[in-house]
């Protein structure tokens, strides 16, 4: 039976650097049980929204929720201790270590944060359970065959699959990836669309999911937020943001945005 | 990132120049100190000290001017900035005092020679270093100091070399205090070299290709401007200023390296306060640095504790650690980590090779006691403590990545913790427990920078917490107090008498096998696998609920406690410990050990083993036990660790050239050389007939 997942709700979230407003009061709400795209041009503010999310930089407004918990107040150990994991667009893998080791580093360092002294040791009981979700999480990304490489020497490819593996492993309620398909060719790519789509499937969490491969996004994603500029432009269904004008000038630069989809917008928002 | 202020002028909407108005609260605030300042100066009669304050804080802020620039400049923080300015003015004497060249050639000479062509140096020791780890860059800045010392006590001598004034000395009356011309100089300097450089950024294509090689070298190459041409004027300027200061400050000082490395701590304070980044701010700082140490040494000139009599000349480094634990952590940004060669792990031997060379060495430290002389046994047991004391050191920063120039004040915690308890009736186990567990805590306190700091500001910040203990702690009750001294007994376990030099070695091996054994159980235990991840990635450790600021404490903890141990096994040796700055405790020490394991490579356990042997074994045998190699043994520990350091980004470079030459001569380029037909040569039109 699949647990019940909580959601990701982000109210007016605004973020600043200096004088600099890279996002700028957005708001949205990705569900469990599904993935989320979050889409939108270089420099639009998706990265910093992940960030801003995990507390690895600071909001200057707006709240960031994981079902019941409001996690504003929280360290990126805090909220990632509460179920918010991530991935990184520039991959912050253990490079010293293998594969096996690296995924199952993730469960462990979620374990160790909660005593204190969890830190210290490991349980016989915990030890197993790591074991079993390194495993699968191997298994599922298909990169077992090469548990015993050290990941410094892998691909680009295969060392995002290693950092997906080791989310997957961790017992996290919602995942954002970040990028997660950039340095895959398009078979790769497809297959980590399969891997992103039966996870979620299988598990009920929620994934936002922020990606340029349109073809991915629209693979897997059941509602697309667009920004630009730090502010949102865009909501809907994937059918419908790929359609939209106001997305196609946000990406191809054109400034011609009709009244009616400015005001769909603002409604919106 | 700026190097230089900005000015105080922003172009409203009408792109009307107008004053910001943060520009003016700065403005505003520091009128207000100045004013302040003079208050108090006329107020309290401070005038004479505030004069040799601010003399003396110029020449600190032509040093941290200095610092900064090639810092910023290369992502290199220069340690040896004070053996650097050391052997300018050892050279300036050489020229002037012994070969009786007038002092203004003598001068120009030290500067070229140190300046200059040093400058070259450390360029080459910078580019080699590009992209090298944190570690890395601390170790080869760190080698540098061990190997100038060495080279100029060795040649020098260590005692203090009186230098007599070589600037003019006559006085200037004003305002009731008399200001000598000398004075006036260093102030001037100082403050034309900020100006000037401030200048020279604002106004100077080569000022501008400073700022970009600071942010992006690949960017500045594409603009058709060599990054390293642009670094060599950086690290010209700064060493000239490094050169410069050293020459001002002999005839105060006298000229003994051991005592610029101290005083150029006031350097590393005020270009911490100014973030390694403002120079205007490194300038106030110093110059503050300069004033409070002056005054506080008129106001507490009539102690009788002598802790209290010479805190001023703490004052740098208590300047240091503050501003590197209080300035905005957004601030201090490490240049250069972006493109980093990480640190490879540790070679895993199999399982059957390392259970042979264990039992080879252990079977080999059992029979030390019954195959060398008498009299080297004891050198063998410092050995084993100062191996143990490796040992917490590689924990540190092999294991989990973090740096610590303070180890040996740890170790120093141990010893003297140990004596008093020993003194205070505990039995030896108990004592020792009891050293672990202060350790333990000091530990702790280390750590805090490490929340914030990594890297070489976390170097920097260890570095100025091992000082402070040295000069405030060790003096007082609760280290070695004013006797410099404590009483280390040796042992008396389980009815065994282990008192004499054989018995005591082998109760050394065996609680330094201990400390080996808990490191490996550590490193295979949860810990040190949060800690391997902490090495690589921070960041994704707390991405996935580690909190790693616990983890740092952790790791402090356990090598400052590991070290307490190594401490108490080295006073054992001689029954005794002290906290002088020469001694095995000394902070120079914590400088030298990181520099020697350096050398011996990142096993948890061989590596420390090796370093402990060739730190204080190797010695005692020819052809090391000469006069002249202990003499210059700092020279071979120097040039180790720079070669380690250097050898990677030596090995890309000459691989790059190497590269560069094949690719001219390759079959495919000779083969497309020679399918293009000859150049057709054209006359010019007027050559027709």
């Amino acid at each position: 039976m699949i647990e019940v997942q909580p959601d990701l709700e982000v109210d007016g979230l605004t973020v600043q650097f200096g004088g600099l407003v890279a996002v700028n009061g957005v708001t949205l709400n990705a569900g469990a049980g599904s993935v989320t795209g979050l889409i939108g041009p270089n420099g639009a503010g998706k990265t910093t929204i992940f960030n801003a999310c995990t507390g690895v930089v600071p909001c200057h407004a707006g709240s960031v929720r994981l079902g019941p918990h409001d996690l504003g107040h929280l360290s990126t150990a805090g909220r990632a201790s509460h179920g918010l994991g991530r991935t990184f667009q520039r991959m912050e893998l253990f490079d010293s270590m293998n594969v096996t080791e690296n995924v199952a580093l993730g469960p462990e360092a979620f374990l160790a944060a909660r005593r204190p002294w969890s830190q210290l040791a490991c349980a016989r009981n915990q030890r197993r359970d790591i074991r079993a979700r390194t495993k699968e999480a191997l298994d599922r990304c298909g990169i077992a065959p090469m548990g015993r490489q050290r990941v410094g020497d892998l691909s680009t490819g295969q060392r995002r699959l290693v950092e997906l593996a080791r989310a997957m492993a961790t017992p996290f309620h919602f995942l954002l990836l970040d990028e997660p398909s950039s340095g895959l060719d398009v078979v790769e790519t497809e297959r980590f669309g399969q891997i992103i789509s039966r996870f979620v499937a299988e598990t009920g969490i929620g994934i936002l999911l922020v990606e340029h491969d349109m073809a991915l996004v629209s693979g897997v994603c059941s509602y697309i937020y667009v920004l630009d500029f730090g502010n949102l432009i865009f909501q809907g269904p994937c059918a419908e943001v790929l359609s939209s004008e106001t997305v196609r000038a946000a990406y191809l630069g054109s400034d011609a945005i009709s009244e009616g989809e400015a005001s769909q917008v603002a409604s919106r928002a | 990132m700026s190097l230089s202020p900005s000015l105080p002028l922003t172009r409203d909407a009408d792109g009307a120049l107008a004053l910001s108005r943060q520009a003016l609260l700065k403005a505003g605030g520091v009128a207000a100190l100045v004013a302040i300042g003079l208050l108090l100066t006329a107020a309290f009669s401070l005038g004479p000290y505030v004069v040799t304050g601010i003399a003396d804080g110029s020449v600190y802020a032509l040093a941290a001017l200095g610092l900064v620039l090639t810092y910023k400049t290369s992502g290199i923080f220069n340690f040896a900035i004070g053996a650097q300015a050391a052997a300018s003015a050892y050279v300036f004497y050489s020229l002037r005092d012994t070969a009786g060249l007038p002092w203004p050639v003598a001068a120009l000479l030290a500067v070229a020679l140190v300046g200059l062509v040093g400058s070259f140096l450390l360029e080459r020791i910078a580019f080699w270093l590009t992209g090298a780890s944190a570690a890395m860059k601390v170790v080869a800045a760190i080698a540098l100091v061990v190997l100038l010392e060495s080279v100029l006590t060795g040649v020098y001598g260590v005692a203090t070399i009186q230098f007599t004034a070589f600037l003019p000395s006559r006085g200037v009356h004003l305002f009731g205090v008399t200001i000598l011309v000398s004075q006036i100089i260093e102030f001037a300097l100082a403050v034309g070299a900020t100006f000037g450089l401030y200048l020279f950024f604002k106004r100077t294509r080569l000022g501008v290709s400073m700022h970009a090689v600071v942010d992006s070298p690949t960017l500045l190459a594409l603009e058709a401007t060599n990054p390293v041409v642009v670094r060599r004027y950086a690290w010209a300027i700064g060493s000239c200023f490094i050169s410069v200061s050293g020459l001002l400050l002999a005839p105060a000082l006298g000229i003994d390296v051991n005592i610029y490395l101290l005083v150029y701590i006031a350097a590393f304070g005020a270009a911490a306060v100014g973030a390694f980044s403002s120079l205007p701010i490194t300038l106030a700082a110093a110059m503050g640095i300069g004033i409070t140490m002056n005054v506080m040494s008129d106001k507490l000139s009539g102690q009788t504790n002598t802790v209290l009599a010479e805190l001023y000349t703490q004052i740098p480094f208590l300047v240091l650690v503050a501003a590197l634990l209080f300035v905005p952590k957004a601030k201090l940004i490490t240049r250069g980590a972006d493109a980093v060669r990480k640190l490879r792990p540790a070679t895993t031997f199999p399982a059957p090779v390392v259970a042979m060379g264990t039992l080879v060495g252990v079977g080999l430290a059992l029979a030390v006691p019954f195959i060398v002389e008498p009299a080297f046994v004891n050198q063998y047991t410092t050995g084993i403590g100062f191996a143990v004391v490796f040992i917490s050191l590689g924990l540190l920063l092999w294991t989990s990545g973090q740096i610590s120039l303070c180890q040996m004040a740890f170790a120093a915690i141990g010893a003297s913790t140990f004596g008093h308890a020993t003194a205070a009736g505990w039995p030896w186990l108990g004592a020792l427990a009891v050293a672990v567990l202060v350790a333990v805590v000091a530990g702790w306190l280390a750590a805090i920078p490490s929340f914030r700091l990594s890297g070489v500001y976390l170097a920097v910040a260890t570095f100025g917490f091992g000082l402070l203990l040295q000069n405030l702690i060790y003096p007082t009750f609760l280290m070695f107090g004013q006797s410099d001294f404590v009483n280390i007994p040796r042992p008396q376990l389980f009815g065994i008498n282990a008192t004499s030099d054989r018995a005591y070695y082998f109760v050394a091996l065996v609680v330094a096998a201990l400390c080996a054994l808990a490191v490996v159980g550590l490193r295979r235990s949860r810990l040190g696998r949060l800690l391997r991840g902490m090495s690589d990635s921070p960041l994704a450790l707390e991405a996935h609920g580690a909190n790693t600021r616990l983890t740092r404490l952790y790791v402090f903890g356990a090598a400052a406690g590991i070290a307490a141990v190594g401490g108490v096994l080295i006073g054992g040796v001689t029954q005794s410990a002290g906290g002088t700055p020469t001694g095995p405790f000394g902070y120079f020490n914590s400088v030298v050990l990181l520099a020697v394991l350096a050398i011996c490579g990142s096993q948890p356990i061989l590596s420390p083993v090796i370093a402990g042997l060739l730190f204080e074994v190797v010695k005692i045998y020819r052809p090391f036990s000469s006069a002249w190699f202990s003499k210059y043994e700092g020279v071979f520990f120097g040039l180790g660790a720079l070669a380690v350091a250097l050898a990677p980004g030596m090995r890309l470079s000459f691989a790059g050239r190497r590269t560069a030459a094949r690719d001219g001569r390759s079959p495919v380029t000779e083969r497309t050389r020679l399918a293009l037909p000859p150049p057709v040569r054209v006359s010019s039109p007027g050559a027709h007939p």
